[in-house]
């Protein structure tokens, strides 16, 4: 009994640390999505928010600093995107693409010429995040304990921001504004809203989000950074955004679905070949999709049938 | 003599060699109603775009209760106390009616949005101008009336002191449209002024203080209500009594178009109920009614677009219900679709490339599958010129086309197909008198040929004058069968709204 | 009135407008590439210089030039076939892998001659992949799961898929390292022929003045058939897309698929013809790419090298027509084979050539030259509207 108890925190320890990066670029999705800019470049953008936050921590070694510097990426390239789409009109899917060409391009260019290795640093000096002590816990409780154990501070910090975003889109005057925005732009123009602002400067903050996912991908569990690290994390929260129907609360639940499958691929690693096992997190974002489709349509059909 | 809300002066606006609006004055004084009359095209929404700031004027001026103004965007005019009750709501499906009023003007608490004032406020700006909405409803659960007084509530929420009404009632019915006017009285009584733009004349002699009549980009006349009548308004606006056209009568063949029982359901919700009807070779058949009865859904019924839920579709005896698009084209049918942009043309395709649409693999465009370009040229060249299309090569883009001709081309482009049945949808919507009547001439041209044609228009004139019979559509049903001439205008107004006329 | 100097004068523009575009955004992406070149200390120009050489320089270089060119050319085609449609697909990496893996597999294991196995082969790997991508067609005709998600999951999918096959089901038995994950070798017949132009540079008569540096150059030119067959393919594409009723209804449904519809095309048909097409075009990619250069399906081989990312950046900056879209991706090749020879010879990272990639696409994502021409614009419309027409 204690043993499958032990085994279902270890699950559930999984689960959240595969699903908090998750959470938080579905968040910064959220509000791109709201802000009417359709935003691919996620999966870029948090691949080179992951480098520069490694590569602060690795050569500065101070943590604020690195998870600045994270932010602060992700800030800079959803700017680019947004300018690009909005104000310059550009074709929002070449847009994202190209962005996340350019991620690609350039963290495999700076491992090479600063680290001078082509797939992997994994520099054992370096600290990541500080994991939130919780060893009170260990004795008393050892399965909460083993439940929460080794998460860090941003780890809580993504469910936190989860409910500010709720807040903020449902019960301040920016967020109200915001959704109107996504409701019906043009509304929103008419009445004299300076509607291209807010659609740049919304996406630009919250892809400070994607600079915190950044930091727990390269500083979180593990600290390094290796090519792909992102490994298409931001367009599963694409889907993810689709599902929860673009609202914060909704996320948690969405990107629980997808920590879960990715726990399940890596619980499952005696049972199956991994390579096989690595499908099941794009499976089931597929999966997901389609069934949340013929679900909602058949309560439609049989709302009609009454 | 009352204070002077706001005067135009020898407004012109041209749309590159077009003058939209030639030398037009106008001017509006404290608690009055004001409307501007005229046709489709008149001019007389130009001038309140401008007026508006949606519109630069390209000479003239603007006053503002004796100031000079220059507006660039509609903020700059409500910041002046000038709100525009558009044709098009601007509104946020999801949020509630209270939420859409105080957008931009929200109560704050903090950064936060004070849910409990908002909905005090707007309760309380609705009883004073007694325009009743409950503040918490949603948007989308709102029909069409509660609509438009979101959309005024709104204007005076920013305390609009001039209030512009837009053809307001284009999309009312009847009981609605005897509100509006009700609240129009209302505002002015509380001392708000009034325009109102329309070319019912009905509303006109109704609500009016004083009355300008456009025609062709200028103002022809200035009247006080108590100083005018419907028939002189009606002789201004059109420059003539409206001609009676002479139209042949055509025994009708065999019906080659026939509608049985068509049934549509959406949502859960009866759009077409048990529809009947048929349209005969030689025959026009008009379909009156308000908009949002159901038109749109009958027209992409009948041609394929969207799948029936019941009943059956014949083409010249032929069941075509459950047939594609193309399988109809191929039988016979024809179709000038509703709305130009959304679905009769690609704006970004070239001219020759709409031209060619549903053409494309017949002779002499295509042979075994490969498209033969000069042909295709030629023909596009031949159609433009045929139906006046102003452009200056067939290879330009059909959005560089201004709306009245790109309408032409695509009912151009339906016309030559020279097919048995045409369903002929708002075919003249947004183009000038003179393409009008040439529109209307080959419509009857193809009656004369002995085709079908089945003509949905929410202008009751084009119907009345085109049509050999007219069937009344009202909440998805027909209300009413009439051959020409056996009803006159108000009757066919009384079934359009849903009421009953006496025989 | 077309026919006047008018209509000319649009082509003209037309062209200017097509040209300009593209070549002004390479010409700044190179810029910015040596921006960052110089401020990783390398000098830009040594490493354009050594980029050239390197891809063009001589026959071998040409060839590895266009041996690249091929898949991407294919990948290619399947992005303009399917976005011209209207369908944003970005699925050619899972296509052009399956079609890899396929065509591997056949010519390695059917018994029988070598061009039956190759024919064959080439026949499944469009099947294959033409049924792989119209599976992503259904999930969006089906259940709404919009191509941007359905094909990059799948591109996941597809490339984990392979490598347990690899690795597991078909690894080479005759492979005696244990980290190779790779099928088995094909058969020297089960392989596409080499184009014997080092040969046909011989053969020309001796009087022939260059005849010397022909042959110098081509020396070592190495390039297999499959680059023909590509070529031939994009000529095929062309006249489809451009010249034919199909072509015709696949462009204005890309334009407005609510337009198609009222004129007549069958929207599900026209979705999954255009996902076959599409499919079997990227798929084909692959089957070259084994058959041709690689011999064997080696696990990672199409997602390392992004061939199909390529296809669509040369696609993209082509504006979806076959022919520029094979240019781009001789450009492109060229600049991965110069990159190859810069990493080579100055130790500079091949990456550089993906960050200018991503620069190019960037700027082909809006239109550059209404920006440039802006102003200019503003001021004659003013005077010269040429818009005539009536008041809405």
């Amino acid at each position: 009994m204690t043993l499958s108890a032990d085994y279902l925190a270890q699950v559930f320890n999984t689960t959240i640390r595969y699903l908090t990066p998750i959470l938080l670029i579905t968040l910064c999705a959220n509000i791109c999505s709201k802000s009417r800019v359709f935003n691919i470049g996620l999966e870029g953008t948090l691949l080179s928010s992951a480098f520069f936050a490694y590569l602060v921590q690795n050569k500065v070694g101070n943590i604020w600093l690195a998870v600045s510097v994270g932010m602060l990426t992700g800030m800079l390239f959803t700017f680019i995107i947004a300018l690009f789409i909005v104000k310059l009109n550009g074709q929002p899917m070449i847009v994202g693409m190209a962005v996340n060409t350019f991620s690609q391009g350039l963290t495999t260019f700076l491992l090479q010429t600063i680290f001078h290795t082509k797939g992997v640093v994994n520099d054992v000096k370096v600290t990541g995040l500080p994991k939130v002590n919780l060893t009170f816990l260990e004795e008393k409780f050892p399965i909460v304990y083993k439940m929460f154990s080794k998460l860090t501070a941003v780890d809580y910090l993504a469910f936190v921001l989860a409910i500010v975003m709720f807040i903020i889109l449902y019960r301040t005057v920016i967020g109200f504004r915001i959704r109107c925005i996504g409701i019906n732009p043009e509304a929103a123009k008419s009445l004299g809203l300076r509607v291209d602002r807010y659609r740049v400067i919304a996406p630009t903050l919250s892809g400070c989000m994607i600079g915190l996912a950044g930091c727990l991908l390269s500083l979180g569990s593990v600290t390094m950074f290796m090519q792909d690290i992102s490994a298409a994390r931001g367009y599963v929260a694409l889907a993810a955004n689709n599902l929860c129907l673009g609202h914060p609360l909704g996320a948690i639940a969405s990107s629980a679905l997808f920590g879960f499958t990715k726990a399940l691929s890596q619980i499952l690693q005696n049972v199956a070949p991994m390579q096989l096992l690595e499908c099941i997190p794009y499976a089931s974002t597929i999966a997901a999709m389609a069934i949340y489709y013929a679900v909602t349509t058949r309560k439609h059909k049989k709302r009609k049938a009454l | 003599m009352a204070e002077t809300m706001f005067e135009m002066r020898h407004i012109k606006k041209m749309y590159g060699t077009l003058a939209a609006n030639d030398d037009v004055s106008i001017r509006l004084d404290k608690g009055e109603i004001l409307c501007i009359v005229g046709e489709n095209g008149a001019g007389k929404s130009t001038i309140m775009k401008v007026l508006y700031g949606l519109e630069q004027p390209t000479a003239g001026e603007i006053l503002v209760r004796g100031e000079r103004v220059r507006f660039r965007t509609p903020s700059d005019a409500m910041a002046k106390g000038i709100g525009m009750v558009q044709q098009h709501f601007m509104l946020f499906e999801d949020l509630t009616v209270a939420e859409n009023i105080v957008f931009k003007n929200e109560v704050r608490k903090g950064p936060f949005l004070d849910r409990k004032t908002t909905f005090e406020t707007v309760r309380q700006l609705s009883e004073k101008y007694a325009l009743k909405i409950d503040p918490k409803a949603k948007i989308s659960d709102c029909q069409v009336g509660l609509r438009q007084r979101v959309e005024i509530l709104k204007i005076l929420y920013q305390n609009a002191e001039i209030i512009i009404f837009d053809e307001p009632s284009a999309v009312l019915t009847p009981l609605e449209v005897e509100g509006l006017l009700e609240t129009m009285r209302n505002l002015a009584a509380a001392g708000k002024s009034i325009v109102l733009i329309t070319h019912k004349l009905q509303e006109v002699m109704a609500v009016a203080d004083r009355i300008y009549v456009m025609r062709l980009g200028k103002v022809v006349a200035e009247r006080r209500k108590s100083e005018t009548s419907a028939d002189e308004l009606a002789y201004l606006m059109v420059g003539h009594h409206p001609a009676t056209r002479d139209i042949p009568a055509i025994a009708p063949g065999r019906p080659l178009l026939e509608v049985k029982d068509l049934c549509l359901e959406n949502d859960g919700r009866d759009i077409l109920k048990s529809v009947n009807l048929h349209v005969d070779a030689g025959e026009v058949v008009g379909i009156a009614g308000v908009s949002g009865n159901g038109q749109s859904e009958l027209e992409a019924c009948i041609t394929g677009l969207t799948a029936s839920t019941g009943g059956t579709v014949l083409l010249d005896g032929k069941d075509v219900t459950k047939a594609t698009v193309h399988e109809r084209r191929e039988n016979g049918m024809a179709h000038i679709s509703e709305d130009r942009f959304l679905w009769g043309g690609a704006t970004e395709g070239m001219l020759y490339e709409n031209a060619l649409m549903a053409k494309e693999d017949k002779a002499p465009f295509s042979k075994h599958g490969f498209l033969n370009k000069r042909s295709i040229s030629d023909y596009a060249d031949d159609l433009m010129k045929r139906f006046k299309v102003k452009a200056s090569s067939n290879t330009q883009k059909l959005h560089e086309l201004s709306g009245g001709n790109a309408q032409k081309l695509i009912t151009g482009r339906e016309i030559m197909m020279n097919s048995p049945v045409l369903i002929c949808c708002e075919p003249t919507r947004g183009i000038d008198i003179g393409a009008q009547e040439f529109i209307h001439d080959e419509i009857l041209k193809k009656r004369e040929n002995g085709d079908a044609v089945l003509l949905i228009s929410s202008e009751l004139t084009e119907i009345m004058t085109l049509s050999d019979r007219i069937y009344v559509l009202f909440e998805g049903k027909i209300a009413g069968e009439f051959k020409r001439g056996a009803i006159d205008e108000k009757s066919l107004g009384i079934l359009m709204l849903g009421g009953k006329i006496n025989e | 009135m077309s026919k006047n100097g008018k209509g000319s004068g649009r082509t003209l523009s037309g062209l200017l407008d097509a040209l300009g575009q593209p070549v002004i955004a390479v010409l700044i992406s190179f810029l910015i590439g040596a921006v960052i070149l110089f401020a990783s200390g390398y000098n830009p120009l040594t490493a354009y210089g050594t980029m050239i050489t390197g891809a063009f320089g001589k026959g071998f270089y040409l060839s590895s030039t266009l041996s690249r060119a091929t898949p991407i050319i294919m990948g290619g085609l399947a992005v303009c076939i399917a976005w011209r449609s209207g369908y944003e697909c970005m699925g050619g990496e899972g296509q052009m892998i399956f079609g890899a893996m396929v065509s591997a597999l056949i010519c390695y294991y059917m018994p029988g001659p070598g061009i039956v196995r190759i024919l064959v082969a080439f026949a499944a790997a469009c099947l294959v992949g033409a049924l792989y991508c119209m599976f992503s067609g259904w999930l969006w005709h089906r259940f709404k799961v919009t191509f941007v998600i359905s094909t990059l999951m799948l591109n996941y999918i597809a490339n984990y898929v392979c490598s347990y096959l690899t690795l597991y089901v078909f690894r080479d038995p005759a492979s005696t390292d244990i980290n190779a994950t790779q099928t088995g070798k094909l058969i020297e017949s089960a392989r596409i022929g080499r184009i014997d132009l080092p040969g046909l540079v011989n053969s020309l008569p001796d009087g022939l003045p260059f005849k010397e540096g022909l042959v110098k150059y081509f020396k070592g030119f190495n390039l297999h058939w499959g680059f023909v067959i590509t070529v031939v393919l994009v000529i095929l594409t062309w006249v489809l897309l451009k010249k034919t009723v199909f072509g015709y209804r696949s462009r204005m449904n890309g334009l407005n698929d609510r337009f198609a519809l009222y004129g007549g095309v069958a929207p599900v048909k026209m979705l999954y013809v255009v996902m076959f097409l599409s499919g079997a075009a990227a798929a084909l990619g692959g089957s070259f790419e084994v058959l041709g250069s690689k011999y064997r399906y080696v696990d990672q081989m199409i997602f390392s090298t992004g061939y199909a990312w390529s296809g669509m950046v040369a696609a993209l900056l082509a504006n979806f027509d076959p022919f520029g879209t094979m240019f781009a991706s001789i450009l492109l090749a060229a600049l991965a084979t110069g990159g190859a020879a810069m990493q080579r010879s100055a130790g500079i990272p091949i990456e550089t050539v993906k960050m200018i990639e991503g620069v190019i696409m960037l700027l082909m994502s809006v239109k550059l030259l209404r920006l440039f021409a802006f102003r200019h614009k503003a001021k004659t419309t003013a005077t010269a509207d040429e818009k005539g027409g009536d008041e809405e």
